[in-house]
Formats: C-alpha cells, structure tokens, sequence
C-alpha cells in the first residue's frame, strides 16, 4: 500500500464519519450562516460587502471546524491506534488535510449559494472562478490548520488557542480570497492576489508536512 | 566583573549616550519637529523585535533538528524579549502617530504586521505555558516560531498590497534622505538598544537553564 493510498483511506475514513454524523459541517455551516446574517444587517449588505463578509465568514467557520479534525480520535481515544498503524506520519497529515479541504469547500459552495441570495451577486455566471479561487485559498488553509488541529491537542485550552493561531498566521488566505472575489465580481484586474495564494500554499504544502511529524511524537 | 555585568554596563553607557544625543545633540525635523526624537527610540524597538524573532527561527529549527535544550531556552528567551520589544514598538509608534499622522493607529501594512507578530508570538508563548508537558511545550512553540517566521513576508506583503500608507524607509542603500546628526542619534540608538538585547537576551537564557536544572533535580 503505497503513501497515496494510506492518505486516501484517513481521508474516505474522516469523510466517512464526518457524513454519518454530520456534526461539523453543520455546526461550522451554522456559524458560517449567523456570521453572514450578522454582519449582512449590521454593515449593510451591498453587492461590494459580500467578499469581505464571506471570507470572514469563511475564516471563523474554520476556526470552528479545523479542531473537529483531530478531535474524533481524541474522544474516542484512538489517536494512538492511528499513529500506529504502519506508514510515515506524513500520509495521516495529507489525508486528514484532504477531508477538511473537502469539507470547507462544500461549505464554500453552500455560503456562495446563499450569498447570491441574500446578497444580490451574480455567483451563478462567476461560479467556475469563484469556488476556483476559494479552493486556492481552502488549500492554504486546510494545510496550515491540519497543523495546527495536532497542534492544540495536548494543550490546555485549545478552543482559545485556535483562533488565536489561525486568524493571523492564515491572514493572507483571507485578505487574497476577499480581494479575489472582489476581482471576479467586478470584473476588475486580479493584481498579485493569485501569487500571495499560491506562495501561501507553496510555503505551507512545504513546511506543514515535516513540522506535523514533529507535532506528533510522543514525548 | 562577570561578562555578563560588563555587557550590562556596555548597554547602559550606550543607552546614555544615545539618550543624550538623541534628545539634545541632535536638531529637531523639518516637518515633525521635537517628535523626531520619537522615532529614536521606536525605530530600534522594532528593530530589535525583528531580530529577536529572526533568533527565535534559527534556535527553533535548531532545537528541532538537534534536541539540544540550550537551543530550546534560546529560543523561549528571544520570543519573550521579542514580544516585549514589538509591544514596546507598538507603543512608542502610536505616540509619535497621533502628533504627526494625527491618529493613534492606521490600517498600515507595517502596523497590521508587527500587530500580528505580536499576536502570534504571545500565543507561542501561550502553548508553551498551557501545554501538559514542559519537552511538549518547548517542541509546540518551535513550530509556531517557524510557522509564524515564515508567514511573516507573505503576510506583510499582502497588507501592503490591501492598503498602506506608512512613508517609506529612511534608510534605503543608495538613498540617505536623512541628516547626518540625525542618522548619528538613530545609529547610535540602533547600537545601543541591541547591546541591551543581547545583555537581556544573556540574562534571561542562563534564567531558563536554572529554571529548567532546578525542575530536573
């Protein structure tokens, strides 16, 4: 069974519980919901506020729902039958990180849906390039947040402790999608925004990997 | 004399001196006035945050690769003066932003990242104290520390390009726009404020390593 395979079957594993149970993509689609209906009626929900007001709210659904990633195995006490199943650590990384890219970007579909409604913006005609740009930034974020779930494990706290990782390290994720989705929108130019994604990802995809193996060591 | 009270002694001489030049050697700015002297004190702030976090990156990686905890009590040491410095950098700017810019905080790229810094640094300093185990702790906030350093360019360089208007750098190869009396205070100031860091930085590393011999006993 070759690295791809392993990473495939913690994937279709994670997705496999997480569609039986459905518990986090609905409390992470229910927070992405109130965050948009918030900040829809507090700031006005004009055309020109919609990217701003998804990515927000895109970024505190995954703060919300990154932790989900490691927290089944905890609850169920079966991080340590997981680690020991043979194979590098690296393949539970990408697997793990590919069924949380899969769900944030199911819940991307679902806000853009209800952003053309609630908002007035043509996502039907931009949806190709919408969810295109969502995924680039959806990488970045799953890789970086995949990370950081192991992160918090063995730490007290970790509900506090994941916003307070998140949000700034992933900061251009968000900053280039809403600037992305801006430019797709309004048919305006794109700028740099795709290379500040795209290094986003490159240095995560990079890094994350070999740091997530340090993450997980036993003491 | 231990070296390490003659550091200290270097660093308050130093400090003195760049006091005195900063504040009554030097001439007043064309534009800022009085509140030039200000930036003598903040531009180093920020410079010796920088660096601290630069050293919390190398002793990070180097902690990881080599499991060395000397490495490990460098690391924790740069990270906690870092924090302090950027905290200080924050401060000392938002005084001199509300006579000149005529506003305490502006959505700056410089101010949004040295803000973020701050954040992610504090939080590494979080992980390490909440964390269950000591070895663990000092592991979680290596990672952080090469995380966040690595964010640092893309994270800069995208609130940049969101919005900026902080004016550019006095100090650009090639282009001195500053008088050589000020340049003086600044450089003197640079010089000093790092002594300082190295002399705190020494201070608080040989701390960790007597608090981390004082645990193993």
């Amino acid at each position: 069974m070759n690295g791809f395979l392993r990473a495939a079957a913690v994937a279709r594993k994670d997705l496999r519980v997480e569609w039986r149970g459905r518990q986090t993509i609905t409390a992470t689609g229910m927070v992405a919901l109130l965050m948009i209906l918030l900040l829809g009626f507090v700031v006005g929900s004009e055309p020109a506020r919609a990217a701003a007001i998804l990515w927000v709210a895109m970024g505190f659904a995954a703060v919300l729902g990154i932790p989900r990633v490691t927290q089944g195995e905890v609850d169920q006490q079966a991080l340590e039958t997981l680690l020991l199943y043979p194979g590098s650590r690296e393949h539970l990384f990408w697997g793990k990180c590919a069924a949380l890219t899969v769900m944030l970007s199911a819940l991307l579909v679902a806000l853009l849906v209800l952003l053309g409604v609630l908002f007035g913006v043509d996502v039907w005609d931009h949806g190709g390039a919408l969810v295109g740009v969502g995924v680039l930034g959806i990488v970045g974020l799953s890789v970086i947040g995949t990370l950081l779930a192991a992160l918090v494990l063995h730490v007290r706290g970790r509900e506090l402790l994941m916003p307070l990782l998140l949000l700034p390290l992933a900061l251009p994720v968000v900053l280039g999608c809403v600037r992305l989705t801006e430019a797709i929108l309004t048919g305006t130019a794109a700028g740099l925004w795709p290379a500040v994604l795209v290094s986003f990802d490159v240095v995560s995809v990079l890094v994350c990997p070999i740091l997530f193996e340090v993450v997980m060591d036993e003491v | 004399m231990t070296a390490q009270t003659g550091l200290g002694a270097v660093a308050v001489l130093l400090l003195g001196i760049a006091a005195y030049v900063s504040l009554f050697a030097s001439p007043p700015d064309a534009f800022q006035g009085e509140y030039v002297r200000i930036m003598y004190a903040h531009v180093p702030n920020a410079w010796v945050a920088y660096l601290a976090f630069a050293i919390t990156f190398a002793a990070s990686v180097l902690y990881l690769w080599k499991r060395r905890p000397a490495y490990d009590h460098l690391a924790h040491s740069a990270t906690e003066l870092g924090v302090l410095f950027t905290g200080l950098a924050l401060a000392t700017g938002s005084i001199w932003g509300r006579p000149v810019w005529g506003t305490w905080w502006t959505w700056d790229a410089r101010l949004v990242t040295t803000a973020m810094l701050f954040l992610i640094y504090t939080t590494a300093l979080l992980v390490r104290g909440l964390s269950d185990d000591p070895l663990r702790g000092a592991r979680l906030a290596a990672v952080i520390g090469i995380v966040g350093f690595l964010d640092v360019p893309i994270i800069h360089y995208s609130v940049v390009w969101f919005r900026t208007l902080h004016q550019p750098a006095s100090i650009a190869p090639g282009s001195l726009k500053i008088a050589p009396p000020m340049l003086l205070a600044l450089m003197l100031s640079l010089l000093a404020f790092t002594v300082l860091f190295m002399y705190l930085l020494r201070l608080r590393t040989s701390l960790a390593r007597l608090e981390a011999g004082g645990e193993m006993r």
